[in-house]
């Protein structure tokens, strides 16, 4: 068990140095740079820009420059936001739990949602119910979410009224209620394709579940359909499930940029956007590596979760 | 705001200097908009209530004197003051400094080498130390520290002999007499020396929870949401009325303007209402919305260095061919107004009399016909191998101009003239793509003053050519030695009315050559409730909340 | 063993899944149902323009922003006063046509890095699966952005992008698929018989390997469709006056309370091109895949 999670974190680790080279050669290869913003300023001039160019060190070589941040990152340093002259990490962070908020409200809702979708569909397969399920999942999954997102806003915000066309609160209020009114509309929509996504596997799951021997002894033990399937089937079944979670973070991730953008929710969706239009480098890779490692993790506590609690084991 | 921006070729006369700083600044006046007759309240004697300002741009440099955009004004404003302001009506207005110093007060001496400045005395820093002449001495110091991401250094470059005299007041020798100094002071904000002592001032706690003099108090930033400030009672000068100020980014035009209409902010800020709004907007109830010109001026701009642009014919068929005034009054909602120059007209160099645009495709084709361009087998002009086509380019995302552009791309295409779009990210099209004159065309909005100083050397003199040299910003690589000269003239002549005949004569030159074609000067829709009073648009600055100090609630 | 190994054919085992694999396809109703509107889609981006009276160029300010089925214009006009109709077929082709290129490319780049990796395994394998792993663990719409902030917006250039960002899940497939196949006897004997490595892959293995790189490849499109459509309509993508659905949709926001139809024609489109290809490769992975007869 040790070996494999060192083994696996080894990997990682040099997975995440090609994860930097690829990110960094992207960004710094690429025409224009961070100063472009002020090219327009009145008064601006060529020789001022290349004197603070010369002072952020853009002038010197690549390698050189990719070796500076890769030396500091293994000290802890993830370098500064070329915007507010932040630390990356402190700048990521304060982005972070808008972001968290609205990612796990969404999953939360998806994962409620899904599973019973998932089972109702398994346990009746074939019925009116499971298919347009079916058919539903694969609509959801083929709708762009920033469009279902501009749909939403144009029925319950602009004709409707009901609720907020964007934002996470409202100035001077911050209640409870007052965010909770601001989620409704994000996480729902950023829940849809998730729905979809866990209800497919759900019902899958249930279905190997359903087949296997212990399924089918619980109920010749005369246990109701009801109990079979709260004590035994779901409780197998979301095993698998967990992994899912692991690895749907950088899709949910993915899709909480763009909603962010839609109802210009403060995360990091809309951070990552308004850093790669400023060219603040340090903060797009602090983003990139940030999700790299969280992936890498969801991935590893996946593995993991699974060798611990694989139901073969705890049978066996 | 006013900037620095001669370029080193440029070192006006003494006569020169005395003649600008004696008179007041030649600033820009922005018509009377707020004529609304009812009497005003009077301010409050408390501070009371807030105003929440939307930008749709976020605030994230608030050491002012680091590189920054011009959303990032509006905090700088709210937290810090300078020795001394541009009003609306283009006039320089004592902040920190007890007076504005010029010849006739002695503050500046009759060669204008020496200057002695004159400050408040009792003025609090936010933290409660005293300000005093060693902060300005620091300020100026820490603008040319060579260790420092500084902003600018024109002008200050020239500061020797920093004299603190008495805590209120100090002296200064420039190297040699510089003309735009009061302008580029009037944009320098004081900073505090007691917060970047002993740290690095590029990475000082001050650059994230800024110390200023200015009527509002740094309270808390949440990043990539809002900045709040509170009133700061001990403000030297009138105000501040409110006990607290909101800064809102909202990122999306569309949300911000829904926003303000909701209610939920007070003050639309920059970037503003867009225009196809204006019609809605200027009728909502409880909201106060006027169209306020900007001094930008929206123009085609071409690559003189291209074989397609040398011919002076070429680029004024394409003028007869550009459907300005469609272009205004459909796209923009007839907002902007027409311009034929890039002097704004509030100026008081402003050329009226140049020769009015026409819209005109068959003068274009005859033009293009008798100067030897000819159709070629695919319908586009040709003459001598160089075809009449060339590309187009913009900031990606900006939809209205992007319209404007396809509209003229179509009538170009109208006249066999292909104009092709390739529009590229703001990163990449303001980088060396711009600057180093890779482009064929573009369309962008420039303001060619900085603040009050009619002098545009930065962008049309010759010598000012990033792609040959130059330090400047004359992408175009316009080079006609008469503007030159002229540039040369308005900065050494010396009567305020032989320097405007210099840069009217200017205009008409530019107005003759077309390095670029003028479109339109801007105009914003700008919107407050109604009841917050004291919304003074200015555009001598570049930013709504220049005057917040003395913003309040009337009800 | 020799003489038996020339009579281990793969080709029969595919012609047998071919067969059975049609009628299964034509039996899942979904799948038909997905096929019939990308056909339909196809037939109006191709001949829908010339079937209308108007330019997708041409621009006519007096009509700007009319109302769908109010006038001459089906589905109305955009703020320049250009056929929507005409604009949404023509964009049609630019996005399906990214959306087939940028598969064509991914499937044909992630099956090569896959063949190889799974054939050789080892090191070679190794080091190209952890290149693989290393591309999976950006979120893709993170890395299409960073490259397209900085790119001449070309439609060549997003297809390369969306491709660059597509690949890897056909290489893992390809992988899994060759590496399960390569111990089988076949392989042995095609070994033992001195054929080439290049042969043994892309003669024997391959072909094994076709369902599911179609199946794979069916999703890309819908996959590639989409991401043109987020890269697009975050203004990085394919850049105006040249349709595409995304693009159409980048200034629609700004409109949406007074022209919301401008966000709801390229949107519909998208959802039908994006759920058709869906759908299909839900068809194709029954039909192809044996297994799926077990649950």
């Amino acid at each position: 068990m040790l070996r494999f999670l060192f083994g696996r974190l080894w990997q990682s680790l040099i997975l995440l140095v090609i994860v930097s080279v690829i990110g960094f050669a992207v960004l710094n290869l690429a025409p224009g740079g961070p100063l472009s913003q002020f090219a327009l300023t009145p008064g601006m001039t060529q020789a001022q820009l290349a004197r603070i160019a010369h002072q952020m060190g853009l002038d010197r070589p690549l390698p050189v420059q990719y070796w500076e941040w890769f030396t500091r990152l293994l000290q802890g340093d993830w370098g500064r936001s070329y915007r507010d002259n932040q630390p990356v990490l402190a700048v990521i962070g304060s982005h972070l739990w808008a972001t968290l908020l609205l990612m796990g409200t969404s999953t939360l809702i998806s994962v409620l949602i899904g599973t019973w979708v998932g089972v109702l569909g398994a346990i009746r397969r074939y019925s009116v119910f499971d298919y347009a399920a079916t058919v539903g999942a694969m609509v959801a999954l083929s709708i762009p979410t920033f469009w279902f997102g501009l749909i939403a806003i144009y029925l319950f915000s602009l004709r409707l009224g009901w609720l907020p066309a964007g934002n996470m609160y409202t100035i001077g209020d911050g209640s409870m209620l007052d965010y909770a009114v601001h989620l409704i509309m994000p996480s729902l929509v950023l829940a849809l394709v998730n729905v979809a996504v866990w209800s497919r596997y759900m019902r899958t799951a249930v279905l190997d579940v359903m087949n296997q021997d212990f399924v089918r002894t619980a109920r010749a033990k005369g246990l109701t359909r009801f109990a079979v399937l709260m004590r035994h089937i779901l409780r197998n079944a979301l095993v698998p499930m967990i992994t899912l979670l692991g690895l749907q973070l950088p899709t949910i991730l993915g899709g909480a940029l763009v909603t962010e953008t839609v109802f210009t929710w403060p995360g990091m969706g809309r951070l990552f956007l308004d850093s790669l239009g400023y060219s603040d480098y340090p903060v797009v890779m602090g983003l990139l590596m940030l999700s790299a490692i969280l992936v890498l993790i969801g991935n590893l506590m996946a593995d993991i979760a699974v060798a611990i609690i694989d139901p073969r084991i705890r049978l066996g | 705001m006013a900037d620095d921006h001669i370029s080193s070729w440029f070192r006006p006369s003494r006569r020169r200097v005395l003649t600008l700083m004696g008179a007041s600044a030649a600033g820009l006046v922005a018509p009377g908009l707020l004529g609304r007759g009812s009497a005003l309240a009077a301010p409050p004697s408390e501070p009371t209530g807030q105003v929440i300002v939307g930008f749709s741009q976020e605030p994230t440099v608030f050491n002012p004197h680091m590189p920054h955009i011009e959303v990032d004004e509006g905090i700088h404003f709210s937290v810090f003051d300078p020795l001394f302001i541009v009003d609306e009506k283009g006039e320089f207005q004592p902040a920190l400094a007890t007076e504005v110093p010029s010849a006739e007060n002695g503050g500046i001496s009759k060669d204008g080498l020496h200057w002695k400045i004159k400050l408040r005395d009792g003025v609090k820093w936010h933290d409660g130390e005293p300000f005093t002449a060693e902060d300005v001495k620091f300020t100026i110091e820490l603008l040319v520290d060579p260790d420092f991401k500084s902003w600018r250094r024109d002008g200050h470059e020239l500061v020797e002999n920093i004299k603190v005299v008495s805590p209120t007041e100090l002296t200064f020798d420039l190297k040699s007499p510089y003309a735009p100094y009061p302008s580029i002071l009037a944009a320098t904000f004081i900073v505090p020396k007691h917060a970047f002592a002993d740290i690095d001032p590029n990475n000082a706690p001050f650059n994230n929870a800024p110390i200023g003099t200015g009527p509002f108090k740094w309270a808390e930033r949440m990043a990539g949401d809002h900045i709040t400030l509170d009133a700061n009672k001990d403000y030297f000068g009138d105000g501040p009325y409110l006990e607290r100020l909101i800064y809102k980014y909202i990122p999306d035009l569309t949300v911000l303007y829904t926003q303000f209409k909701t209610g939920d902010i007070d003050v639309v800020g920059l970037q503003w209402i867009t225009p196809d709004k204006y019609e809605e907007a200027k009728d909502l109830p409880g909201k106060a919305v006027e169209v306020v010109p900007g001094a930008t001026v929206e123009s085609l701009s071409f690559n003189m260095g291209r074989p397609q642009f040398q011919d002076p014919k070429v680029r004024q068929a394409l003028y007869y061919a550009l459907d300005k005034q469609t272009i205004i009054d459909a796209l923009y909602y007839g907002l902007p107004t027409p311009t034929e120059t890039f002097m704004p007209q509030q100026s008081a160099y402003y050329n009226a009399d140049l020769p009015k645009h026409e819209y005109d495709p068959e003068k274009a084709k005859s033009l293009l016909d008798e100067a030897g361009w000819t159709p070629g087998s695919d319908g586009i002009r040709e003459k001598d191998g160089v075809k009449l086509a060339f590309t187009n380019s913009t900031t990606a995302g900006n939809h209205i101009r992007e319209q404007a552009q396809q509209f003229i791309q179509q009538s170009f295409k109208d006249i066999g003239v292909d104009m092709s779009i390739s529009n590229l990210p703001p990163a990449v099209m303001w980088g060396d793509y711009w600057m180093m004159s890779k482009f064929d065309s573009v369309v962008v909005g420039i303001n060619f003053l900085t603040g009050s100083d009619p002098d545009v050397s930065n962008y049309l003199a010759p010598t000012s050519i990033p792609a040959k040299g130059g330090a400047g910003q004359n992408t175009w690589q316009y080079e006609n030695d008469e503007v030159g000269k002229l540039l040369k003239e308005g900065g050494s002549t010396f009567a305020a009315e032989e320097r405007k005949s210099v840069y009217v004569k200017l205009q008409e030159v530019v107005r003759n050559d077309l390095p670029f074609l003028p479109m339109f000067q801007y105009a914003t829709v700008r919107g407050h409730k109604e009841g917050v009073e004291g919304v003074v648009p200015n555009i001598n600055v570049r930013i709504d909340s220049w005057d917040v100090a003395t913003w309040y609630w009337d009800k | 063993m020799t003489d038996m190994a020339f009579k281990v054919d793969p080709a029969p085992v595919q012609r047998w899944w071919q067969r059975r694999a049609v009628k299964r396809f034509l039996r899942h109703r979904l799948a038909l149902f997905g096929l019939a509107i990308i056909v339909v889609l196809v037939l109006c981006c191709v001949f829908g323009p010339y079937l209308l009276p108007f330019d997708d160029l041409y621009i006519d300010l007096r009509a700007r922003f009319s109302p769908p089925f109010s006038g001459p214009h089906i589905f109305g006009t955009d703020p320049l006063g250009r056929d929507l109709a005409a604009r949404l077929f023509m964009a049609g082709r630019i996005s399906l046509l990214v959306g087939f290129a940028a598969m064509l490319i991914s499937t044909v780049f992630g099956s090569l890095i896959g063949i190889v990796a799974g054939y050789y395994g080892g090191k070679i394998g190794a080091v190209l699966m952890r290149f693989v792993d290393a591309m999976l663990s950006f979120p893709s719409i993170f890395l299409l952005l960073a490259l397209a902030a900085f790119i001449k917006p070309s439609p060549m250039m997003i297809t390369l992008i969306i491709a660059a960002t597509s690949w890897m899940e056909i290489t893992r497939i390809v992988e899994a698929e060759i590496k399960s196949l390569r111990d089988r006897d076949f392989i042995m004997a095609a070994r033992t018989l001195g054929l080439s490595n290049s042969q043994i892959m892309f003669r024997e293995l391959l072909p094994n390997a076709v369902g599911p790189i179609i199946v794979a490849a069916t999703l890309t499109v819908a996959r590639a469709i989409l991401l043109e459509a987020y890269v697009s309509f975050l203004g990085y993508g394919i850049q105006p006056p040249l349709p595409s659905w995304g693009n159409m949709l980048n200034g629609a926001q700004q409109y949406l309370a007074s022209a919301p139809w401008l966000a709801i024609v390229p949107g519909v489109a998208i959802t039908l091109a994006v759920t058709g290809f869906n759908f299909v490769g839900d068809g194709l992975r029954d039909a192809l895949d044996a297994r799926s007869d077990i649950s």
